[in-house]
């Protein structure tokens, strides 16, 4: 077994310098204004295409392919949502202006240029000849009304993405063309647009009521809705006009077991064939079966235990990092996780804007963790980490291997509280500091793959979560929000991580990966982001 | 009391019970901790953009015109609509309802076909071995939790053998009878049908099995040694008709009383055996809508399996102050 890990590691760690190269070379291009790179991207495909046609003519058989998450959709409105399992279901109908590679990279989606005006808007050039699933062309007017339906709550619905895309002031649509404005500068505009904004037709949604959007779908994607079976199936056949070809599979099923054992036991009876988050106690048997086998890799989500600085003895920033010392991360990661977890210094994971390779994380060390605490002058202090269940790949068994470390130190007792995910979020983000829990494991999805996604929401004094108020962090974070130069701002995001990493107002866990078992009769690479791509997968 | 006013007085008690219902689930939320607006909204959301989801899904108002509003609606049969998905809770739970029936009665089948010859067997070779083995079976059945047996099952004739499939609906009972009567080859979707529906239906009924095999034999031993029983013998009647027109028959009576009340059971109490097998009826939407905190979703399931309850209740009483008119009086 540890061997097979050794062997995911190796391609993921491959996986992940391709990618970080790629982000840094896209992320330039985006900056000068020049998305040719991006179209170079989608020519890749169109050659891949090609290769298509041949496996087809050898095969003959239908190519089905089955995907299987933990839970169904909340309703096919792309818009109206703000939930992965939604996200992957409307994603395979629905696409943006933005898309991204495997590795979080920013590449083409219905713009094929994209680029920074002179007074700060972005713009987005349409690619030509796209059509909806209903056979109507893509105009720049459907494009500047899905925004204008995500950002303002007199277009259509209250949006649950309204922040998604930084603070609009105003779009405009001319001819192939759509301009959006933001209030202020707005830096990671194409990061947001590449992650979020799905485009709908605006005389479709105009016409048809709530209900029925949210039972049908009328997208550009590569796949169009063919029956949609409320939480129980949702079934897809290729769209034969899609501009970048249609994909290889003939039909595509999305459904989902809330049981993971049931997942894996339909992945092992073969009636699907991509399933999600498969828990560390099912990887050896999925691997040892004939029939499939674990592909993981490194995801976008954090996972960490906050402590609110306003409150002994999280107050102490000795206390603080006492208990980074405290707590084994490797060990929990090797004996908890089975290896799915990369160790984390700092709030921005590796490959995102703005990581600082140059931190280390705290040494398991619990003398010094003892010394410090000691001199925090919270000796024999009783603390009380709350855990959410079943939210996070083990987070309860995690949030218990950090708590009994930490108990073992001679002058800290610590409990576990489990607590119902629901009810601890709401504790979470209470308007008010003070009706904040005081110690707590969370998880947070960048989706951005932006260091200030992370850092503003959670640790910024404004922030919709925060657990810190520290005006050299707020003034960094300020600082990066208004340079229009990207390697300036990544030096500005550097340095805020840095600070955090010392500031330590988390005990630094790890980056959670993402767990799937895949069919031996398909190829198919996850992705960074967590969103399933069925699209690029292949018949073996 | 004629039985046509015992039959009405019976349906205004049981809207009395669906009215409390209603009303302790709504109470529910208010002392539940967690918000929809969190299942509804991204974790870091603005204050601005959660008071706008509240206004939107009417959250903002107070809990006494929220409450009269959704008795109001319910009334005009609208149960509102799901926080979380936007859809009309009518529509959702009217869609999900047929898949929890249909495995509710399927598992009652596998339970009648397997309990009552058990029973009966039993009974009639007491303290035989076979009655030791039958008396084992239905202990064993009492005792197993069905979402272990569930997974059990899975493991050995779904992913093992193969026979069967381990989890899903592909086909509904409607699509096998619309085949026979478009006079269409109908074996391949009973087939189908029987791949999905058998392993939940026999995980769902063994408990139900296991009680109606007990029921069984406990009243077939009570009516063997019944006068009549000894008449008839004494009289010289065949062994068999005794036995099965004669006994069985009076035992039977009980066994439907428990027959019917169990059926309303099984509706509400397949909630973990449909999570087991993602079965996506009534009890997969129950557990969704309680994870989102999805109120209207919640109340407009428990009202409908509530209503089951009570409606076979009242079908039950009736039957019975038919065959037995002293209980009306009572």
């Amino acid at each position: 077994m540890p061997t097979d890990n050794d062997n995911h590691v190796d391609r993921r760690t491959v996986l992940k310098y391709a990618g970080t190269a790629g982000a840094v070379g896209l992320a330039g291009c985006a900056g000068g204004g020049d998305g040719s790179d991006g179209e170079d991207g989608s020519d890749g495909d169109d050659g891949m295409d090609g290769g298509d046609g041949e496996d087809g003519s050898d095969g003959g058989d239908a190519f089905e392919v089955g995907v299987t998450m933990g839970q169904m959709d909340s309703g096919l409105d792309p818009q109206d949502h703000a939930e992965t399992n939604t996200e992957i279901i409307v994603g395979q109908a629905y696409e943006g202006v933005l898309d991204r590679d495997k590795e979080g990279g920013i590449i083409a989606g219905l713009a094929d240029e994209w680029e920074r005006t002179d007074d700060g808007s972005v713009r987005f050039m349409l690619r030509d000849g796209v059509t909806f699933h209903n056979g109507d062309d893509l105009t720049a007017e459907d494009v500047r009304y899905s925004i204008r339906r995500i950002v303002f709550e007199d277009v259509g619905i209250v949006s649950p993405q309204s922040n998604d895309l930084g603070v609009v002031d105003e779009v405009t649509a001319g001819d192939g063309e759509v301009t959006v404005s933001f209030e202020g500068y707005n830096p990671i505009a194409f990061q947001l647009f590449a992650t979020n904004c799905e485009i709908m037709q605006q005389s479709w949604v105009e016409e048809n009521g709530g209900d029925y959007i949210n039972r049908n779908a009328n997208g550009t994607g590569p796949f169009r809705v063919t029956e949609y079976n409320s939480g129980n199936e949702v079934l897809y056949e290729p769209f034969e006009d899609y501009w970048d070809g249609a994909p290889e599979v003939d039909e595509l099923r999305m459904s989902a077991s809330s049981e993971s054992s049931t997942r894996v036991n339909q992945l092992l009876a073969e009636e699907t064939d991509i399933v999600t988050n498969v828990p560390p106690n099912e990887v050896s048997r999925v691997n040892g079966s004939d029939v499939a086998t674990i592909n993981s890799v490194a995801s976008a989500r954090i996972i960490f235990l906050q402590m609110r600085y306003d409150v002994e003895p999280f107050s102490s920033q000795q206390f603080r990092q006492a208990l980074n010392h405290a707590v084994d991360v490797e060990s929990i990661i090797e004996n908890v996780l089975n290896g799915f977890g990369n160790i984390t210094a700092q709030p921005t994971l590796e490959g995102h804007v703005g990581y600082n390779p140059d931190i280390d994380p705290y040494p398991y060390d619990p003398g010094e963790a003892e010394r410090l605490v000691e001199e925090s002058g919270h000796a024999g202090v009783e603390i009380t980490l709350e855990t959410p269940i079943g939210r996070y790949l083990r987070d309860v068994e995690i949030a218990q291997a950090a708590a009994n470390q930490i108990n073992s130190l001679s002058n800290v007792t610590c409990e576990v509280e489990q607590r119902e995910f629901s009810s601890l979020v709401q504790d979470v983000t209470a308007p008010d500091i003070e009706d904040r829990p005081h110690f707590n494991l969370l998880g947070w999805g960048n989706a951005e793959f932006d260091g200030s996604q992370t850092l503003t929401p959670l640790l910024s004094s404004s922030g919709a979560l925060t657990v810190l108020e520290n005006d050299e962090l707020d003034g960094l974070l300020t600082d990066a929000e208004a340079t229009e130069d990207p390697d300036e701002r990544v030096e500005i995001l550097q340095e805020a991580n840095q600070l955090a990493h010392d500031l330590a107002p988390w005990v630094f866990m790890h980056q959670q990966f993402s767990v799937y078992g895949v069919s031996n009769d398909i190829s198919w690479e996850p992705r960074a982001d967590e969103f399933i791509d069925p699209d690029t997968a292949t018949q073996q | 009391m004629s039985l046509g006013r015992f039959a009405l007085k019976r349906s205004l008690q049981g809207i009395g019970v669906v009215w409390g219902v209603v009303t302790v689930v709504f109470a529910l939320r208010f002392v539940t901790p967690g918000s929809p607006i969190n299942a509804v909204a991204p974790l870091d959301a603005s204050q601005e953009t959660r008071q706008a989801i509240a206004a939107e899904l009417g959250l903002d108002q107070p809990l006494y015109i929220q409450y009269g509003q959704y008795i109001f609606d319910l009334l005009q049969g609208d149960m509102g609509r799901s926080y979380i998905r936007g859809q009309e809770v009518t529509t959702l739970v009217f869609e999900r309802l047929p898949a929890t029936v249909e495995l509710a009665i399927a598992a009652s089948v596998v339970a009648i076909v397997l309990a009552i010859p058990l029973g009966v067997i039993s009974a009639t070779n007491r303290n035989d071995p076979v009655d030791y083995g039958a008396t084992l079976l239905s202990l064993g059945g009492i005792s197993t939790p069905n979402f272990w047996l569930g997974i059990m099952l899975i493991l050995i004739f779904a992913v093992e053998f193969n026979i069967f499939n381990t989890s899903g609906r592909g086909v509904d009972v409607g699509d096998v009878a619309l085949s026979v009567a478009n006079a269409e080859p109908f074996v391949g979707t009973l087939l189908t049908w029987l791949a999905y529906i058998t392993l939940p239906a026999i995980a769902l009924g063994t408990y139900f099995m296991a009680l109606i095999t007990r029921l069984t034999r406990s009243g077939m031993l009570d009516e063997l040694s019944k006068g009549y029983v000894q008449a008839a013998r004494a009289k010289g009647l065949p062994r068999t008709l005794i036995r099965y027109k004669h006994a069985l028959r009076n035992t039977l009576i009980p066994v439907i009383t428990v027959l019917g009340l169990q059926l309303g059971t099984l509706i509400g109490g397949a909630v973990i055996t449909e999570a087991v097998f993602s079965w996506p009826g009534l009890g997969t939407l129950v557990i969704e809508s309680i994870n989102n905190r999805d109120w209207p979703a919640l109340q407009g399931s428990l009202i409908i399996i509530g209503t089951s309850f009570v409606l076979v209740n009242i079908l039950v009483d009736v039957v019975y102050a038919y065959l037995d008119p002293e209980v009306v009086n009572d």
